[in-house]
């Protein structure tokens, strides 16, 4: 031990002596150089933390999100799924821009659970997102409709969506079903419903809403051009793979 | 035979299924087991019955592989009663965990291995019971013989059970061999002890071909015997379904406390019921302000007590970076039983101190325990901050609602459907259900939805006055039928009124009960099937301690059992009244909502109109944590 000891403390008089040995303006030019390195790698750092480059996935339980991430980023949806008790968060090029040349990003999706024990695990994704696809049932949307439209207001009246003014993707799953409703069907069902969903909120006082934001014009039928966020509204399938509208609402909000 | 055997991520993706087992699922009861088990908390238990649609039953057993996020599920039918599962379950486990890479998500060379281990499960449990029923024999001879037998089954397995092969002396023994296995089988699908005490003694009466011939009479005895003592038992299980008919014909009589008392004159000086209960003493409408309902819950105290906490925090942080240093380094940080215990002790003993009921406290232990072995500790972090970390997680999930709690969004639907919204309060004695009632009222008011009350409390004396004095103070109108009258017929009146005089919501009031007196729970069961209410909502005490285990869970089931269509109507929600009494004892919050499943919709928490509020997730958990 007290030889290495010995050697070490060798080590730093050789080196002190060797740095009062180079001329004074080396030194002061090579410590500039050493600050300003940290300083533009922290810079850099804060820079990319704060970008949010993630798509989050939500909706209600049973809606499709895991299979529409596993469509996204493999291509098929293997085995089958069950219910999601935890969140699917990858990032990966899209299966279908796998082959394309040219240099692409890859995309970090989020699929945040949509059992109603587990939203809060959507708040922890949030800030990092840069757009929002929210999954709805289009086969068995009737008797789920309050349900989806509740969610819905919600998420449109977090405050994190408003500020940054996040863009929102209302994906009509499980299109490939003959008796599947048509997306202006569930557009103009959830405009209704969110109507309704906004007097009722409104009338309970502070301690109730989570947000203190408001959908839509008061006065006015709520539509969904009145939110000041992007609001699309597209179909797909996630069991067959036609999910090429999603993918395109990934690809304009994820900067290249 | 296993139905199937599932192997998924926690994520919800499936990574392997047994392709041999083809059978489709009928139902979804992989869905029921998470919805219901799994994310409930109870990752702990024994099983999981799933009843599909169509008269299948099923039962399921799982395991975690708390590392890597995967969870086996094994499905089969109820009436077989098979024993191999745990272990296959566990081999698989083993198994697959060895071949398993997050980048893959097709597995199909573990078909090849799962099938071995299944022939393999099946083979030692074969071994094991015969082993089992020929230890009982208790002859030396019969156990040489059940050994043999032993082997041979296990050689071949269960599917070449007809080849049994010839143990020695030809067709007697294969015969005897091949229906020794299949009363077993028959005995194990019925699955009773006695049946299988009966095989038992049938295979050692078989057994007697090749045993001495007086072990053969000693087993006939002693089956005698067994069939003797379940005999006893069926009588005992029919004896008591017939006591309970008896309490059914007794007519309850007055109590009579002193003989000297006159019964006749009635001390019941009840005014003349008329309707609408206005007019003879002026009252002035009662406007005590804001409910609490409506306010900011205050978080200045909350605020203080972090920093407090975080004061601490860096304190507990460096010791325990040291100790986990030196742990971290020798490389020892995968989270055993062994190693959860202590922790999970203390914390089970500070949910008990808050008042949690013990059953529950250790359902939780538990359940945390199972979704926390086998992880890797994370670096720095000591066990007891894990474990703590998990058990706020869980219980924030447990006490978060898992549908809507919005009652003016529900109250605003039905009246747009043009019916009253019916709300009935049932609980056990004095827990406040009268008084609640009326805060409900008061709140209801403010937001400009019409009330009426309805008194179907008719056994407790006062109880009609009491909900007259309430509607006068708060204007509106109530419909009561005074006392001695049947509950149900009283609700179906009122209900009757509502749609009348166009009310937007029925409040009913009903007289306490406690859970283990039938004739009362059959009452409160006829009441709620007659007039199908939007809302059962269960009134408990936060001062009650493990008896809110046992109240829930017997009002659930007298619901269930006695009610007249399949979907029974269960408590939909819980109003936990007399918050204010306890001052950081809110474990009877969490016990409630753990066994019954129902979110805590309100929260009394003082004995004014406005003293109503809702329950504030997050200081329940900090509290019950503290």
């Amino acid at each position: 031990m007290e030889q290495w000891v010995y050697h070490i403390k060798q080590q730093v008089s050789q080196i002190e002596q060797w740095i009062r040995q180079q001329p004074a303006d080396q030194l002061y030019i090579a410590i500039a150089a050493v600050v300003i390195a940290s300083a533009l790698l922290i810079l850099f750092r804060t820079f990319n933390r704060s970008k949010a480059n993630s798509i989050i996935l939500a909706g209600l339980s049973g809606s499709g999100k895991t299979i529409l991430f596993y469509q996204l980023r493999d291509g098929s949806a293997h085995h089958g799924t069950v219910t999601s008790m935890e969140p699917n968060d990858d990032t990966f090029l899209l299966h279908s821009e796998v082959e394309k040349k040219g240099k692409i990003k890859p995309v970090r999706v989020v699929d945040v659970p949509g059992h109603s024990r587990l939203r809060s695990k959507l708040d922890e994704f949030l800030p990092h997102a840069a757009g929002l696809i929210f999954v709805v049932d289009a086969l068995d949307f009737l008797p789920n409709c309050r349900a989806v439209a509740e969610y819905l207001y919600d998420i449109l009246t977090k405050a994190i969506i408003v500020k940054k003014k996040i863009p929102v993707l209302i994906l009509c799953n499980k299109t490939d079903k003959v008796t599947a409703h048509s997306k202006e069907f569930i557009r103009k069902q959830l405009e209704k419903e969110i109507d309704k969903l906004r007097t009722s909120r409104t009338a309970i006082s502070s301690a109730d809403v989570s947000s203190e934001y408001t959908l839509g014009v008061s006065g006015e039928a709520f539509s969904f051009s009145q939110c000041h966020n992007k609001l699309s509204i597209a179909e797909a399938s996630g069991i067959t793979g036609e999910i090429s509208q999603a993918e395109q609402f990934i690809r304009e909000h994820v900067k290249l | 035979m296993l139905e199937q055997l599932l192997i998924f991520t926690r994520g919800g993706l499936i990574l392997w299924t047994c392709k041999e087992l083809g059978n489709a699922l009928k139902g979804s009861p992989i869905d029921a087991l998470i919805r219901s088990c799994l994310l409930e908390e109870r990752s702990a238990d024994a099983a999981f019955n799933y009843d599909a649609p169509g008269a299948a039953a099923y039962t399921l057993k799982w395991t975690f592989h708390n590392e890597l996020g995967l969870v086996f599920v094994a499905v089969y039918q109820r009436i077989l009663h098979l024993l191999y599962v745990d272990e296959l379950l566990s081999v698989v486990r083993r198994e697959f965990s060895q071949i398993y890479d997050p980048k893959h998500t097709g597995y199909d060379e573990f078909d090849e291995i799962f099938r071995q281990l299944r022939k393999e499960a099946e083979a030692r449990a074969e071994e094991m019971r015969k082993l089992k029923h020929v230890g009982k024999a208790a002859t030396v001879s019969g156990r040489k013989e059940g050994q043999t037998a032993g082997q041979k089954g296990g050689q071949q397995g269960r599917r070449t059970q007809r080849n049994s092969g010839s143990n020695g002396s030809g067709n007697d023994e294969d015969d005897s061999d091949s229906e020794r296995r299949r009363g077993f089988v028959n005995n194990i699908s019925i699955g009773t002890e006695n049946g299988i005490k009966e095989s038992r003694a049938l295979s050692a009466v078989k057994g007697k071909e090749n045993g001495p011939p007086d072990t053969g009479a000693f087993d006939v005895s002693k089956l005698q015997k067994l069939r003797a003592k379940g005999g006893k038992k069926a009588d005992s299980t029919a004896a008591n379904k017939a006591s309970t008919k008896e309490p059914k014909k007794l007519v309850k009589k007055n109590r009579v406390w002193d003989e000297d008392l006159p019964s006749e004159s009635k001390l019941d000086f009840t005014d003349p019921v008329d309707e609408r209960g206005d007019g003879i003493v002026e009252v002035v409408a009662a406007d005590q302000g804001e409910s609490m309902m409506d306010k900011e819950e205050n978080s200045g105290s909350e605020d203080e007590d972090d920093e407090e906490m975080e004061g601490a925090k860096p304190n507990a942080k460096k010791k325990g970076w040291f100790a986990s240093m030196f742990q971290n380094i020798s490389g020892n940080a995968v989270l055993g039983k062994s190693d959860l215990q202590p922790a999970l002790k203390t914390l089970k003993d500070r949910l008990m101190t808050k008042n949690v009921a013990e059953e529950i406290a250790e359902k939780l232990c538990e359940s945390i325990a199972a979704s926390l072995e086998g992880k890797k500790l994370g670096s720095f972090t000591r066990v007891a901050s894990t474990v703590q970390a998990a058990m706020e997680e869980a219980l924030l999930r447990i006490l978060t609602p898992k549908r809507s709690v919005d009652i003016l969004r529900d109250v605003h639907a039905a009246k747009e459907q043009g019916k009253p919204y019916v709300i009935v309060f049932v609980g056990v004695n004095g827990v406040g259900k009268s008084t609640n009632l009326a805060k409900v009222a008061y709140w209801l008011l403010q937001h400009r939805v019409s009330v009426m009350l309805a008194a179907c409390d008719t056994f407790r004396s006062g109880a009609v006055e009491q909900l007259r004095t309430h509607a006068r103070r708060l204007q509106i109108p109530i419909f009561e039928k005074g006392y001695e009258k049947d509950p149900a017929i009283v609700a179906k009146e009122a209900i009757q009124e509502a749609i009348r005089n166009t009310s937007d919501v029925v409040l009913v009031d009903t007289a306490g009960r406690m859970q283990d007196n039938e004739p009362l729970m059959r009452a409160l069961s006829k009441l709620i099937n007659l007039n199908n209410p939007d809302l059962v909502l269960f009134v408990g005490e936060a001062l009650v301690g493990n008896d809110a285990v046992d109240q829930l869970s017997k009002f659930n089931q007298k619901l269930a059992d006695l009610s007249t269509v399949p979907t029974a109507r269960l408590i939909d929600g819980i109003l936990l009244t007399k918050f204010d009494t306890i001052d950081d004892k809110v474990g009877a919050a969490l016990s409630m909502v753990y066994i019954s499943g129902a979110p805590i919709m309100f929260v009394g928490c003082g004995q004014s109109y406005t003293d109503l509020k809702k329950l504030n997730v997050k200081s329940v958990v900090k509290t019950l944590l503290k």
